[in-house]
């Protein structure tokens, strides 16, 4: 890309002897279409380059983020740089710039998706609400990354996404779907549309249920929210470093039916094959037979914990966040939602969590809500929709050991608290779930 | 700049577009934290670019780019228009804009010491040092962050508006975290995440983060070995900051038009508030005071106008716990027949404007903490944010503190670990029965309000005062 190109070219030229400097871009085209009350209110498109420099001379290190609009004269950034660095203490965790070895090179030159083909989108998801009122978006993008530094190393990367997720509303209830895809024009409108409209119309006239202890069937977007939710406060290795991560390396801490890996190479995969080190990501296993095997590391907390690196990096976030995995795959089980249903003897069906939030990292105890669909299960049959219920449960707990009952055969991208697109995950039937408040608080 | 926005603009209306505005952004940031004694982060950034939205039918389409050519400046206004009229596949109906003056203005947020001028040495040592101080002490872990902003705006609309406004922005924070066996407590100072404010150096100043090290440092430590909260219904005391976000969250979302209208169903959620009961609903005691006012000196979101060039005003959102205002947009305001309330912003130029809280506040009552305190019998006074949770109608809530203490016979007893409290919103703000006065009224403010898809972080700003609410359900736990 020529942008890259010459910028490379023109830092190249400047950086002083001694000094070690890593350049990260990220050129991006991020288009979303918004819908409510059944047509599009909202349509927006952002192009972005944005630049973020870091340089580390003497033992120190500062950090500089532009965009390509701001930058200016790049004599002058780079003195400004030099000129910062020297007020800043030493940094005694510097993990030193990725190894030219590890350049890789998977950009492509793809244009953005035009605004007419999301509207197309909408419109086949809409007309499956009949009556009801329909809500959501759809969205396109196209992220390029590049990664440079005084090593020598050279990388770049390019993803597309492209997701649809709606809602139908009656006056009782609300049913959600999700999906996501490379390419927009390989996004199942209709399909997505027809199963918000059937969970929509299932929904309706919920009744209030006793809070308490059941046994819960949970949909994608409910399972990926408990597993963001474990990677972000446990698999993260800054967690870990910080001593707030409930996870343990080789202790059987969750039933031995979950299997977690991170794979960008698994076709389909919609996040980027590099890290923002610049390195190759692998396929690694997080959670095998119940079992933890890797953090999610960078540089930094790979040096820090004395374990290897596993490259993840995220671009556009600072070392205070740490690493997290976005090609994440549950295992799919082998049983279908109709036979997981016919196994409930007395428990609720959950669509969709909302408004996550730990109480206590280290214990994963969260509080939050359902949404979008609940239905009470009894004796293997689906009896009523059931209303707003709260839950406190530790989320640790949920996937422990004898707790989860079966995996769905089905696997989806599903949306979490912390973005869409970085889980594709089944169903899950869990024992038990501890919900603590109704419709009355 | 405005001729350079007029560039973007007339494009978008000469394609078609009936109405269209445009902001060029300035946008420097830095984000400074340390951890035990040492520098975790040090980073500067700065951005520059436009977005401009164009109105075609019932839909807004909007466009941002980074580049600020003459070529790229008249593209993205046709771009606006076109991804307007893309939407026309899927129409609701044509909506008018809320009239506003069309004025040419400038604004700077009043400060003393722009944060980008003070030495970074300064500002480095001070939060290093006071984690430092606190590791010393014997916190598990010491956290501190400080963040500045510092935004220039250019906007101008289609209708002949051009305001110039530079914000200033300052906040930050100090924690310490104590690790027990299978727990963690924290403490954190002046409020979890940090409080934020508009201004310059001299509110971190104001904080006096080192005098504080010793008590929070402390208290986290003492958590650990504290009983739990007690289970069960009692009287609640809420300190302010902690206030502030059951406002932010069980009033200030639930007021916003955008919502209200259904925009954000998909998301965000909707609310429980139906504008035909406007003037009318019960929201709470006779002691509940709502205003939203973007006017207030000092608080976190105090502008001149907001992004659709409206001027920043006070409104009236509850008054002696009648529901009687709601946050509006130009758009949105019209649609309800509501005046524009200037409450519109977004939160870089690559962002679509959208309604967003202003100083959402609670007016200060005629008591006080120790007042409320003495006048209690039994009750829980919680402490500092810890978790926060709400139902997409903002209804449930179930929120969590750092620290209680109990409160028996009109004196504070123990400390206890993990208060937690739950409610409905009307029960339980029918139920505060005390509110503190105008001495312990802080402008607190929240600095990561998500809203929108593509999402955006809001600044926000919830005067309050410390109060009590009587018979709440207290210590819930997984």
């Amino acid at each position: 890309m020529k942008i890259w190109d010459n910028l490379i070219d023109d830092i190249g030229k400047l950086i002083p002897t001694g000094v070690e400097c890593e350049i990260k871009m990220i050129n991006s085209t991020e288009s979303l279409t918004r819908f409510a009350n059944s047509h599009i209110h909202q349509n927006v498109e952002e192009e972005l380059t944005d630049i973020f420099l870091t340089f580390h001379a003497d033992g120190k290190t500062t950090n500089l983020n532009l965009n390509i609009t701001s930058m200016g004269s790049i004599e002058d950034i780079i003195k400004k740089a030099l000129s910062e660095i020297g007020n800043n203490p030493k940094d005694s965790t510097w993990p030193g710039l990725t190894s030219k070895e590890n350049s890789f090179n998977g950009y492509k030159d793809i244009s953005p998706d035009d605004p007419d083909i999301r509207a197309q989108k909408v419109k086949e998801f809409i007309e499956q609400g009949q009556t009801f009122n329909g809500a959501g978006y759809c969205s396109s993008n196209v992220s390029n990354v590049f990664v440079w530094n005084t090593n020598g190393l050279n990388s770049s990367d390019t993803a597309t996404s492209a997701f649809l997720d709606g809602i139908f509303r009656s006056e009782t209830s609300a049913g959600s779907s999700h999906i996501g895809n490379k390419i927009l024009s390989d996004i199942n409108a209709q399909k997505v549309g027809k199963e918000a409209f059937s969970i929509t119309k299932e929904s309706q006239n919920p009744e209030d249920i006793d809070p308490g202890v059941y046994e819960v069937i949970l949909g994608p977007d409910a399972v990926s929210t408990i597993l963001v939710f474990l990677s972000v406060y446990g698999f993260n290795a800054k967690s870990k470093v910080d001593g707030t991560s409930p996870i343990e390396i080789n202790v059987e801490q969750f039933d031995e039916k979950i299997n977690l890996e991170d794979d960008p190479h698994k076709e389909g995969a919609l996040n980027f094959k590099i890290d923002a080190s610049g390195a190759p990501k692998k396929k690694i296993e997080i959670i095998t037979n119940g079992i933890p095997k890797n953090y999610f590391h960078t540089r930094r907390t790979s040096s820090e914990l004395n374990q290897s690196n596993t490259f993840h990096e995220m671009f556009g976030w600072g070392d205070s966040f740490g690493g997290l995995g976005t090609n994440l795959y549950l295992k799919p089980g082998d049983i279908s939602k109709e036979e997981m249903i016919s196994n409930v003897k007395k428990g609720i069906y959950i669509n969709e969590f909302w408004y996550c939030r730990v109480l206590d990292p280290i214990t994963q105890v969260v509080t939050g809500l359902n949404r979008n669909g609940s239905y009470l299960i009894e004796n293997g049959k689906v009896t009523k929709p059931v209303g707003r219920l709260r839950f406190t449960q530790s989320f640790m707990s949920s996937l422990g050991q004898g707790n989860v009952l079966s995996v769905g055969s089905d696997n989806r991208f599903a949306d979490s608290e912390f973005g869409e697109g970085i889980l594709n995950v089944p169903m899950l039937h869990l024992k038990e779930f501890n919900f603590t408040g109704g419709v009355s608080g | 700049m405005f001729n350079e926005i007029n560039k973007s603009i007339d494009a978008a209306i000469s394609s078609g577009a009936q109405y269209a505005d445009a902001r060029i952004l300035i946008s420097k940031s830095r984000d400074i934290s340390s951890k035990d004694g040492e520098l975790e982060d040090f980073s500067n950034s700065e951005n520059m670019g436009l977005g401009i939205r164009a109105l075609v039918g019932s839909s807004w389409g909007f466009y941002a780019t980074y580049d600020l050519s003459d070529e790229s400046l008249r593209e993205a206004g046709k771009k606006a228009y076109l991804i307007a009229k893309a939407s026309s596949k899927v129409p609701g109906k044509d909506f008018p804009l809320a009239d506003v003056p069309i004025v040419k203005d400038e604004y700077v947020t009043p400060h003393e010491q722009n944060p980008f001028k003070v030495s970074t040495t300064d500002q480095i040592d001070l939060i290093v040092s006071s984690t430092h101080e606190m590791k010393k002490i014997g916190s598990s872990r010491a956290f501190g962050r400080l963040n500045f902003w510092d935004t220039e705006k250019w906007f101008a609309s289609s209708q002949g508006h051009e305001i110039y406004q530079n914000i200033i922005e300052s906040g930050g924070g100090i924690s310490s975290l104590s690790i027990g066996d299978g727990e963690t407590q924290i403490r954190s100072y002046p409020q979890s995440f940090g409080e934020y404010r508009t201004g310059g150096w001299e509110v971190i100043q104001s904080f006096k983060f080192l005098d504080h090290v010793d008590r929070i440092s402390e208290e986290s430590k003492r958590l650990l070995t504290s009983p739990q909260c007690p289970e069960g219904t009692r009287d609640l005391i809420l300190e302010g900051s902690q206030l502030a976000l059951q406002i932010h969250e069980s009033v200030g979302h639930a007021i916003e038009l955008d919502r209200i209208l259904g925009w954000e169903a998909a998301y965000a959620g909707t609310s429980h508030l139906e504008l035909s009961k406007l003037n009318e609903h019960k929201y709470g005691s006779p002691l509940m005071n709502i205003v939203a006012d973007a006017t207030l000196p000092g608080a976190l979101a105090t502008f001149k106008y907001d992004d659709e060039g409206t001027p920043a005003q006070r409104v009236d959102i509850v008054k002696e716990g009648i529901w009687t205002g709601v946050l509006t947009g130009r758009d949105s305001a019209a649609i309800a027949g509501v005046n524009p309330g200037g409450m519109v912003r977004a939160d870089g130029y690559g962002r679509l404007p959208m309604v967003r809280m202003t100083n959402v506040g609670l007016l200060p009552g005629d008591s006080s903490l120790d007042e409320i305190i003495s006048s209690t019998d039994d009750g829980v006074y919680m402490e500092t944010n810890r978790s926060w949770s709400i139902d997409d109608l903002r209804l449930n809530f179930q929120f969590g503190c750092e620290v209680g203490w109990l409160v028996k016979n009109g004196k504070i007893t123990d400390m206890v670990k993990n208060p937690t409290y739950t409610g409905i919103t009307p029960n339980f703000w029918g139920s505060m029965d005390m509110l503190a006065g105008e001495d312990e009224w802080v402008f607190w403010g929240t600095p990561n309000c998500g809203k929108g898809q593509p999402s955006q972080i809001g600044h926000t700003g919830h005067p309050a005062s410390p109060a009590r609410f009587k018979n709440v359900r207290i210590g819930v736990r997984g």
